[in-house]
């Protein structure tokens, strides 16, 4: 081991040389995607957008709404009085990202918060995928889905709406040199990415009529087209233009009208009453020029022609004149940069020192001790529970064993991300009192059910390889079957297995990663998360680098650790006692 | 060792006609067997002819199908097996010393928890039954550190420390280095001529001859033949256990 250490430090080291010795780094880019523009960041609608169909005619948006005055806050059906519990997402910018001071953003949040403070609320983010994220409202995880979610008229069987605040449309983003240049000549057969749930997807396989391949995120979806490990990306277009860099080995070759109608929040189907609070207090910030403020900072484009936020009698906003603004800085939605060596892209994505030096505080504060209370919570749950299933598994009454063998076969056999989305969104709603809307009861949980089922085997394995002449010698004796078990057997199937137990100890510190799928507020984020928003603000994979570091300072120490018991129990303890060393030690194996 | 003065009170223990099958492999048909208060009893006879299955029976390690065991004269089939088998020790040919305890708590863990001693009687007693085997100076020793022999100098001590009655020795020294089996088998006679009942599952002839009250040979499951040693040694009334010492003498 000591020979692997020596090469894993002579490879680091190299590569540090090599990055240190590579050509003059230009100053770092700004890479945080997660900050407003401005109205100098204004980009033109594309024209051949502008002379597209119209938005269809729309029977969702209210007329008008209620006065701000007599919403009554406490009648709105929220999780905990008085706050709105917002579920998000960490890697869409510009419209919902958490920035590096660890404040969920963007247009979508910035203008939830205007709402919110114009009736009064508290508001919390937590940051989950988007693919879960339309069920956790429904199942009122969340009183709030933001994250720029168009109001399609499938989504409106599983959730309610608010009127619109923003519009979207839809891009095809391709890699370099691809031929590709029209969504006419997406096939079958080809490999086209989307983000699971979204409207692009649905864009993809209701109208297209092509099987997507679906990804978890903008950013790994973006990723593989740099890569191009797909052929095509359907994008919505705002989300799209922020994550591509110039240089990038990736250009936008067209654009459609979003299929929904506009972009809204997300509220329980049922809850009526939160809906019509949002409509009121989102006609009150475009009255007052909040939403103007806002939509300028964060996504400044013109407004397509019959479309504007809020209710039908909302007031028309005031906006700069865009188009001209980009006319100005010559500044298309559609201009390329030539793209970058590859081993400068390499540099960025790997070995960027400045998100290493942002990042690591975060893992080090956040992260680490988050991940560590994951793992060992449930690392303690598996521990008890896997005892008990051992020793009902090898107990000779049949209702003791089956209900072990089935709770083994049944968590061992799913996989650990299938458990954890059903007991976390599928257990949280009812025992969401209970847990106060905290999902790390319910990942610990998952994990420590899913641990149990590998540690009752372990245990069982272990206490079944002790020779059946312990038993007996402990029987002779007078003990009873119970205490010759506790006294004797358990205890050392218990100690041959320790090591398979720290490998199952540095499998569930590596599955803690997987409780991001239920949603995280920002102080609840462990290692992987950490990095993962990170590298969805910057686009590089520099802080999940750094995050791996992290998981490999904890596993590397534990597996050594495992070999170092593993020796010891070989040896028994004879290192410490002067005896004969010519007599076997293994003889009691070996007779 | 033998001039402790230690007042034994071993009684007789008996088998009759116990019958005892695995599934449909049958391994004792109708074994008759009598060890008086205070006799060495040595069983011998081929590999898989019982032998060591009748001694499981006896202590109620298997439970037989059919026949009765007699521990001072009165049945014992109906007795708690726990207490039944803290009167009756037993040795093993693989000594079955608990690998994770040192010699000491081996020998003290049934004291302790059987008789309820305090930690400090419980020592005070495993140290005594280390001293009569000569195994004092590694009480604290595990028992991996041992030779083959120390390990069932230990084993003994742990089997007298419950204070048995009758004492079983399930070839006690058939995985001992030769060099080694001398020793344990004087300890084995020396425990005899304290006077404690035993039966002893031996493929050492010389102790059977030179040690034992009486002789049993076994074949096929049931006893084929018993009589004083020089009986059955130089007066063989039975074929087959005459082939038989033809093939081991």
């Amino acid at each position: 081991m000591r020979l692997n250490a020596g090469k894993l430090f002579a490879l680091v080291s190299t590569i540090l040389l090599t990055y240190s010795l590579a050509p003059v780094a230009p100053a770092a880019a700004d890479t945080n995607l997660c900050k407003p523009s401005g109205a100098d960041g204004a980009i033109a609608l594309p024209r051949k957008l502008a002379t597209a169909n119209r938005p269809q005619e729309d029977k969702y948006t209210t007329a008008d709404v209620e006065p701000l005055s007599s919403v009554n806050v406490d009648a709105l059906g929220l999780r905990t009085p008085r706050t709105l519990t917002v579920g998000t997402e960490a890697g869409g910018p510009p419209t919902s990202c958490l920035n590096s001071a660890g404040r969920y953003t963007g247009y979508d949040n910035e203008l939830l918060r205007a709402i919110a403070a114009k009736l009064g609320l508290h508001v919390v983010f937590s940051g989950t995928e988007f693919s879960g994220l339309l069920a956790q409202v429904a199942t009122r995880r969340f009183d709030v889905g933001s994250s720029s979610i168009m109001a399609t008229e499938a989504r409106r069987r599983t959730v309610g709406f608010t009127n619109g605040y923003d519009f979207g449309y839809l891009s095809l983003i391709v890699p370099s040199g691809s031929p590709i240049d029209s969504f006419d000549e997406l096939r079958p057969g080809q490999r086209i990415g989307v983000v699971q749930g979204t409207v692009e997807e649905a864009y993809v396989i209701d109208t297209l009529h092509i099987e997507p391949v679906k990804f978890p995120d903008f950013t790994t979806v973006y990723t593989s087209v740099k890569t191009h490990q797909i052929d095509a990306w359907v994008a919505p277009a705002m989300e799209a233009t922020n994550v591509m860099r110039p240089g990038d080995t990736a250009s936008i070759a067209a654009y459609t009208f979003g299929l929904g109608n506009f972009v809204a929040y997300a509220v329980a189907k049922d809850n009526q009453p939160l809906i019509n609070a949002l409509n009121a207090g989102l006609d009150a910030v475009i009255d007052d020029g909040t939403w103007a403020q806002l939509y300028t900072d964060w996504v400044p484009r013109p407004l397509p022609r019959g479309w504007h936020p809020g209710s039908k009698s909302a007031l028309r906003p005031h906006l700069p004149d865009f188009a001209a603004i980009a006319e100005q800085h010559h500044r298309g939605i559609d201009e390329a940069a030539p793209p970058k060596s590859t081993l400068a892209q390499l540099r960025d994505s790997f070995f960027d020192w400045d998100l290493y030096r942002q990042t690591i505080p975060v893992l080090l504060k956040t992260g680490l001790p988050n991940t560590l209370i994951l793992t060992v919570s449930s690392g303690v749950i598996g521990l008890t529970m896997g005892i008990v299933l051992a020793v009902a598994g090898i107990s000779h009454a049949r209702w003791l064993r089956w209900p072990a063998r089935v709770y083994t076969d049944v968590f061992r056999g799913l996989p650990e991300v299938v458990i954890i989305l059903l007991i976390g969104l599928g257990i949280g709603p009812v025992v969401g009192g209970l847990t106060n809307n905290n999902p790390y009861p319910l990942g610990i949980a998952a994990l420590g059910l899913t641990a149990a089922a590998y540690v009752g085997e372990i245990f069982r394995s272990g206490i079944q390889s002790v020779e059946s002449g312990q038993l007996e010698a402990a029987r002779a004796l007078g003990l009873s079957y119970r205490a010759s078990m506790g006294l004797v057997v358990i205890p050392q199937g218990i100690r041959r297995v320790l090591p398979a137990l720290v490998n199952q100890f540095i499998a569930l510190l590596k599955g803690s990663a997987l409780v991001y799928f239920l949603g995280l507020i920002a102080g609840q984020r462990e290692l992987f998360q950490v990095g993962r928003d990170f590298n969805a603000q910057t686009g590089s994979l520099s802080p999940l680098v750094a995050a791996g570091i992290f998981y490999l300072l904890l596993t590397i120490p534990l597996t050594h650790l495992v070999n170092l018991v593993d020796n010891r129990l070989r040896r028994g303890r004879a290192a410490t006692e002067p005896d004969n060393p010519l007599v076997s030690t293994t003889r009691q194996e070996m007779t | 060792m033998t001039d402790r003065g230690r007042q034994l009170t071993s009684v007789s223990l008996a088998g009759r006609d116990i019958h005892l099958s695995f599934g449909r492999n049958t391994v004792l048909r109708g074994v008759d067997i009598d060890a008086p208060a205070g006799s060495t009893v040595a069983v011998i006879g081929p590999s898989g002819s019982g032998k060591s299955t009748l001694l499981r029976t006896l202590n109620r390690l298997h439970e037989p199908d059919r026949g009765d065991v007699l521990l001072d004269g009165r049945s014992v089939l109906n007795d708690d097996p726990n207490r039944l088998r803290q009167r009756i020790g037993m040795v093993f040919q693989h000594f079955n010393l608990f690998p994770h305890r040192s010699v000491l708590d081996n020998v003290m863990l049934a004291p302790r928890k059987l008789k309820r001693l305090s930690a400090d009687a419980a020592r005070e007693l495993a140290l005594a039954q280390l001293d009569r085997v000569g195994m004092k100076h590694k009480a604290d020793s595990r028992p991996a550190a041992l030779s083959g022999g120390q390990q069932q100098r230990v084993a003994i001590a742990r089997a007298l420390a419950m204070g048995p009655q009758v004492m079983l020795f399930d070839e006690a020294t058939s995985a001992l280095d030769p060099e080694l089996v001398k020793g344990i088998l004087a300890l084995i006679a020396d425990l005899g001529a304290e006077g404690m009942t035993m039966l002893v599952v031996t493929h050492e002839m010389g102790f059977a001859k030179s040690t034992s009250d009486t002789v049993v040979f076994m074949d096929h499951g049931q006893v084929v033949e018993t009589g004083p040693p020089d009986q059955i040694f130089e007066a063989a009334e039975t074929e087959r256990l005459q082939r038989f010492l033809s093939q081991v003498l």
